[in-house]
Parts: C-alpha cells; sequence; structure tokens
C-alpha cells in the first residue's frame, strides 16, 4: 500500500498518473468525437435520431452521394488552391519578414511584436475587415489599384468566380503571416552566429550562406511550420461567412465551409460528417510530417 | 452549530412559503417560447409575452431572443434531446422542416373551435406555409414581400414617364438611367449566395409559370440573361451577388443605382435616408398582364408536438394573434391577414409604399412548402449565381438545379 502510495507521491505512477490524465482528456475531448464523426459518415441522420445513436446504417452512401454533387469538383480544387496558396504565401512572406527582422535595426523586435496584432485579432474581425477592402464597389484596395493606375474598371473580388477564392486566400496569408515569421524567427535564432561569420571569412556570398546555412539548419522548423500551416488552414473558417459566402456559386467554397453548410444550412448532419472525414485523412497526413520533421527535437 | 440553525430558519421559512403559496393561486403552467423577436429591437413576440404575463395568472411565459441564423438549429437540437420549447417563431420556408415531420402539434381542430385564430382571413401565401398534406400546423405571425423602388427624380431626369412594369420595360429604363463615369447604376437587386438570392430569383421562375420543383423555364433563361448582360455593361454592380438585400438597397438609398428590388422592411430607413423623391411599384412581369407573382417573406407561429401543456400554449397563441392589429402601428410589420386595415401614417411616401405593397401581397407565393427546402434553395440560388457570373449558360444552370432539386424532392 504505502509502496503504491510514495510511487503515486514520486515515481512511475507519478509518471502515469499525469499521463492518464492527458490521456482521458484527448480521448474525451479529441477521440470520442472523431470516432462519433466517422461513425455519423456511415449513418442517416436527421431530427428525429439526432439525440440518439440507433440510426440507420446506410454504407457508403453519404460518400456516394457527397461526391457526386455538381460543385464536388470544385469544392476541391478551391480547397487545394486555399491550403496551398496560404501556405506558400504565409511561408515565403512570412520568412522574408523573419530574415528581414533578423537585421540589426533600431525597434526591430518592437515592430515585430506589432506584426502579432494579426494573429491575435479573431477570425470574424479579420474577415470583416477583409470584406471592407476587398468590397466592389466602394472596396479600399480597389481605391488603391486604382489610384496606382494598375486598373481602370472595378474588380470585384467578392463577386467575380475566378477573384473570389483568391481573395479569402491574400486575407489568410495576412492573418497568418505572423504565425509563420514567429515560428521562423525563433528557428534562425538558433543558429549559432559562428557559422556565418566562418562562412563569411571563407568568402560565401549572401545566397551561398542561405542556402548552405540557413536552409538546412532550419529543415526542422520549417517542416513544423508547413505542417501547422496546413492544419491551421483546413481549419480556417471564419473568414469565408465573413468575406464570400463561399460564392459566387460555389466558386470560394473550401471543404470546411463546405462541411459547416450540410450540416447547419442543410440540416444534413450525416453529409457534413462525411466531408469533414475527407478532410481529415489530409490532415492525418500533415500531422505525420510534423510529427516525422519534429522527431530530431531534444526531449527532456 | 450556528450555520445549522440559519439553514433550519430558512428551511422552515421557505416551507411556510410553500405552503402558502398553492392556497392563494395555483402553480403557473409555464410555456416557453422562442423567437428572434427582440434581438436588435422591440418586436412583437418578446412585447407581446411580457404583456401576457402581466396580465395572467395560471399561465406564465418565459420568452427567449434567438440570433436568425441560429434558431433553426437551436430548435433541431432542443427537440432531439427533449428540451424543445412549447412555442416556437420560424421563418416561413423552415417551417415545413418541421411540420412536415409532426414536429409541430396538429392544431387544426383548435382553431376551427377557436373565437380568436380565424384561418380563412389569412392570405392564400402564408396560410399555406403553415399547413402540410391538409393539416394547420401554426399561424403566420406577419408577413412581407418585395417590389420594385424607383428613383423619381432620375426617372424624370432621363424623360421616362411611368416606372416599368415589364422586365423589358426595366431594362431599358435602367440602361438609360445608368452613368457608368459617375458610379450611378441603372438598378439593383440581391443575387446573394443564400436565401436572399433564392427569395428574389424565385418569384421570377413563378411568374414565368415555374415552381420550386419546376425551376428551368424560358422566362427565368431570359431573364438571368437580361440580368447578366446588365451586369456586363456596367448598368448593374456585379456586386449583386455578394451584397444582402439591406445593403443592396443601401445603394438605392444613397443614391447610386435609380431602382431596387428590395420590400416593405425598407420603408421606414428610405424615408429618413433618401433625399430624392422615390416611389414603389408592383415586380415588373414578362408580358403587361401576366401573371403576377412576388416573394414571400415572413414569420409563422407553431406549437411543438413535444408540449406537455398544449392547451395552455395554444391560449398564449390566441393572445398573440389577439394583437395583430398592432403590429404594423407599432412594429411596422404586415399582417398576414386581410381583415385588418392598416391605418395611414401621414407620411405620403411611406402611405403610398404600403398600398402598392398590400396589392403585391395578394401574389406573393411561399417558398415550398417543403421539408427539403434548404437543399432546394441552394440549388436556385447557386443556379442564378452560375447563371450571372458566366460560369455556366442560363439552360445549364438551370438545368442542373433542376436535376438536384428533382433527387431531393421525393413527393
Amino acid at each position: 500500500m504505502r509502496r503504491i502510495l510514495s510511487s503515486i507521491t514520486d515515481g512511475k505512477g507519478f509518471d502515469i498518473l499525469l499521463v492518464s490524465l492527458t490521456m482521458i482528456f484527448l480521448i474525451v475531448m479529441a477521440g470520442l468525437p472523431l470516432l462519433y464523426n466517422v461513425l455519423m459518415s456511415f449513418q442517416q441522420v436527421d431530427m428525429f435520431n439526432l439525440g440518439t445513436f440507433s440510426r440507420p446504417f446506410i454504407g457508403l452512401e453519404n460518400y456516394q452521394d457527397v461526391i457526386s454533387q455538381p460543385e464536388f469538383g470544385l469544392v476541391m480544387k478551391n480547397t487545394a488552391i486555399f491550403v496551398f496558396g496560404s501556405i506558400i504565401g504565409q511561408f515565403c512572406f512570412g520568412f522574408a519578414l523573419a530574415i528581414f527582422f533578423m537585421a540589426k535595426f533600431p525597434f526591430a523586435s518592437t515592430i515585430r511584436g506589432l506584426f502579432l496584432v494579426s494573429w491575435v485579432m479573431p477570425g470574424l474581425v479579420v474577415g470583416a475587415l477583409w470584406g471592407f477592402i476587398l468590397a466592389g464597389d466602394y472596396g479600399v484596395l480597389n481605391a488603391i489599384l486604382q489610384a496606382l493606375g494598375v486598373t481602370n474598371g472595378t474588380m470585384f473580388w467578392k463577386s467575380d468566380p475566378n477573384l473570389s477564392i483568391w481573395a479569402v486566400t491574400i486575407a489568410n496569408i495576412w492573418l497568418g503571416l505572423a504565425f509563420n515569421m514567429m515560428l521562423l524567427s525563433v528557428g534562425l535564432a538558433g543558429i549559432p552566429g559562428d557559422l556565418y561569420e566562418a562562412a563569411e571569412l571563407d568568402g560565401a556570398n549572401g545566397w551561398q550562406r542561405f542556402s548552405t546555412i540557413t536552409l538546412p539548419m532550419m529543415r526542422a522548423t520549417i517542416g513544423a511550420v508547413l505542417a501547422l500551416g496546413l492544419i491551421y488552414t483546413l481549419q480556417q473558417f471564419d473568414l469565408f461567412p465573413a468575406i464570400t459566402e463561399g460564392g459566387p456559386a460555389n466558386s470560394s467554397s473550401v471543404a470546411q465551409y463546405w462541411a459547416w453548410q450540410w450540416s447547419f444550412k442543410l440540416f444534413d448532419f450525416a453529409k457534413g460528417a462525411t466531408v469533414s472525414v475527407m478532410m481529415l485523412i489530409f490532415v492525418l497526413i500533415a500531422s505525420i510530417v510534423y510529427v516525422w520533421s519534429t522527431r530530431h527535437e531534444v526531449r527532456g | 452549530m450556528k450555520f445549522s440553525k440559519v439553514k433550519l430558519l430558512a428551511g422552515v421559512a421557505f416551507a411556510a412559503m410553500a405552503i402558502a403559496g398553492p392556497s392563494v393561486a395555483q402553480e403557473p403552467v409555464t410555456i416557453t417560447v422562442w423567437s428572434i423577436d427582440g434581438a436588435n429591437q422591440a418586436g412583437p413576440s418578446d412585447t407581446f409575452s411580457k404583456e401576457f404575463n402581466e396580465q395572467s395568472t395560471d399561465i406564465k411565459v418565459e420568452y427567449r431572443t434567438l440570433k436568425f441564423d441560429e434558431i433553426v438549429n437551436e430548435t433541431l437540437r432542443a427537440y432531439a434531446t427533449g428540451s424543445a420549447p412549447d412555442i416556437v417563431s420560424l421563418d416561413n420556408p423552415d417551417f415545413a422542416l418541421f411540420s412536415s415531420r409532426g414536429a409541430f402539434l396538429d392544431i387544426t381542430d383548435m382553431v376551427k373551435n377557436s373565437d380568436v385564430i380565424n384561418a380563412d382571413a389569412y392570405f392564400e401565401g402564408p396560410l399555406n406555409s403553415v399547413t402540410w398534406d391538409g393539416k394547420l400546423y401554426g399561424v403566420p405571425k406577419y408577413t412581407d414581400t418585395i417590389g420594385l423602388f424607383y428613383n423619381k427624380d432620375m426617372l424624370e431626369e432621363a424623360g421616362i414617364a411611368e416606372p416599368p412594369q415589364t422586365w423589358e420595360e426595366f431594362e431599358a429604363a435602367a440602361r438609360k438611367m445608368a452613368k457608368p463615369d459617375q458610379g450611378i447604376y441603372g438598378a439593383t437587386l440581391s443575387a446573394r449566395g443564400n436565401e436572399e438570392g433564392t427569395f428574389q430569383f424565385l418569384p421570377v421562375i413563378q411568374m414565368s409559370g415555374g415552381s420550386y420543383k419546376d425551376v428551368n423555364t424560358e422566362g427565368a433563361r431570359e431573364w438571368l440573361s437580361m440580368v447578366k448582360g446588365m451586369i456586363d455593361d456596367g448598368v448593374m454592380s456585379q456586386d449583386v451577388l455578394s451584397l444582402g438585400q439591406f445593403d443592396s438597397t443601401g445603394t438605392f438609398n444613397s443614391g447610386n443605382a435609380a431602382m431596387a428590388i428590395s420590400g416593405p422592411w425598407e420603408i421606414e430607413r428610405m424615408v429618413k435616408d433618401a433625399d430624392f423623391d422615390w416611389g414603389v411599384t408592383l415586380l415588373p412581369t414578362f408580358k403587361e398582364g401576366d401573371e403576377r407573382s412576388s416573394a414571400l417573406g415572413g414569420f409563422n407561429l407553431g406549437i411543438m408536438s413535444t408540449t406537455k401543456h398544449p392547451e395552455e400554449a395554444f391560449k398564449v397563441l390566441e393572445y398573440f394573434v389577439s394583437q395583430d392589429d398592432r403590429l404594423f402601428p407599432e412594429f411596422g410589420y404586415l399582417p398576414a391577414r386581410g381583415d385588418i386595415e392598416l391605418p395611414e401614417t401621414g407620411v405620403e411616401k411611406k402611405d403610398a409604399a404600403l398600398k402598392v405593397f398590400q396589392e403585391q401581397l395578394k401574389y406573393a407565393k411561399p417558398r415550398g412548402p417543403s421539408p427539403v427546402w434548404q437543399k432546394v434553395s441552394k440549388a436556385i440560388f447557386d443556379a442564378e449565381q452560375a447563371a450571372l457570373t458566366g460560369q455556366m449558360t442560363p439552360d445549364e444552370a438551370l438545368s442542373q438545379a433542376q436535376s438536384t432539386i428533382d433527387s431531393v424532392v421525393q413527393d
């Protein structure tokens, strides 16, 4: 008895206790809902059986229905544009900013801190702001573009099917920029300065220093940033209802918005679950990349 | 020790109150009412609930305000978990989702025996939206519809004597009044990718001989081509695809559009904001003397079938209906019945506009009723948007919508 007690206060028991608390939390808050979601995607769900578990199983019918929707291809294409456009944009601009702020100039770290404002703001607020910026007739961006002489006509960012998905992507790049910059800054700060000094003495130019020191040293950070970016982008939802509502004619609808639309606008909860199970596969791939790229991290 | 004494005393006091209570009056029955009224400003349901409590002793109304976007979801969830309210007020196209599944109480017989509620007094459109399979599942709360607002000053300036009565005249007038170089559009409407888009586009389908089950009409195709042409030529803003009715009408109020398709809920704001002479006319038709149609808006009231006190709930419903004559003077809503005279307000433009909308209400047709309305609606607004952006031809878009509708509507 005393051995068990002492092991709980100090020893293996304590470790197990801590781990099991976390595990229970994860299973209850993430695992069960996830399984429930997968289960629901194989069932027929309506308002009568929404509150119970005993629902008719219909096999893969939900999946067939979702795939045969006329907008399915468009939504998948948009999701790809949104995810890759956002990640590439966030990463490139974030990296550039991170390197820029590594340079020593007055107030560098203060200004870098200010960039975090975009990350702190709620998605709906950011969406509303970008809604104003991207508006057609009275939009800020159009006024700027016209003043600069880039375009004469009005660019209907929210109403033109060729622009709408890009409108949301631009807003999302802005939103995720600071997060990318911060993580990459941390990675950059971890590279020992004497490596650069040595390379400089050996006559390496800027590009050579970047490609042979910075990039290889940042491999783990970059992998993590990209994987997290994929996950955050796939769960980015607020911008869609606030800017384009997935329109016009689904031209800016992405999987996560579509899933919400199925569940909470069309009240077909099973199809909503089906779309999110499909998304789960993408997130799973991202998670594997994330775990793999951070496997060398020192653990205490 | 001290604590337990206090508790004991409190317990005695409560017991005394509990004994004294019932001897004076019976335990009141609580009826919960859910509605969106009172979210921004005082509305009928919240006001009438409060007043009901002041004059009633045996029934107590517990009122809850929900947001427009949440009320259907909340009601679904509450119904599924067995905690539904007794009375709920829903937008008319959402009503059939519940009535078709028996989630609303069949009140046909109760209404027949009621001295207050007279089903025959209601306009046909609103009454249809609370009817399913020949049975009555609720009562219309209030109603609205859409017509064509026009800027009289601009019309005069363009030398047009009468407001357009056909879509052909509508297009001609819009093209004549548009001044792209000054940022003035000829007309505006809402083709937004949500219920608002369907609300404004379905009447076009209906007046060309179609219905929500039969959308690919020649008239609808013509109309889509016409509007697309107007957007392409800058006579109408492309932003009609993302603007809701409120924002779309806002551009009319500020003088940036010469005509606007919108409804009576805008009158109040227009009287205040628009510094020009304006009027309202009926929604145009395809040819003079053709069948008219318009959208039917407004909310309904229904008793949930899970209620434990159907009779008391019906009494509350009767009280709400008995206050219908206050809907317009106090809240600016149009009653859904023909037996209530709207008093003159003394504001000339407002009174003239109301007359037109009351006439228009005769032609208003409900969306549905269909238990899968939300899916039908998405097919319709998706088709409208696809055609207006040129992603598909009107025929392709409407036939795609038709096949989606065929696959979800089963009757």
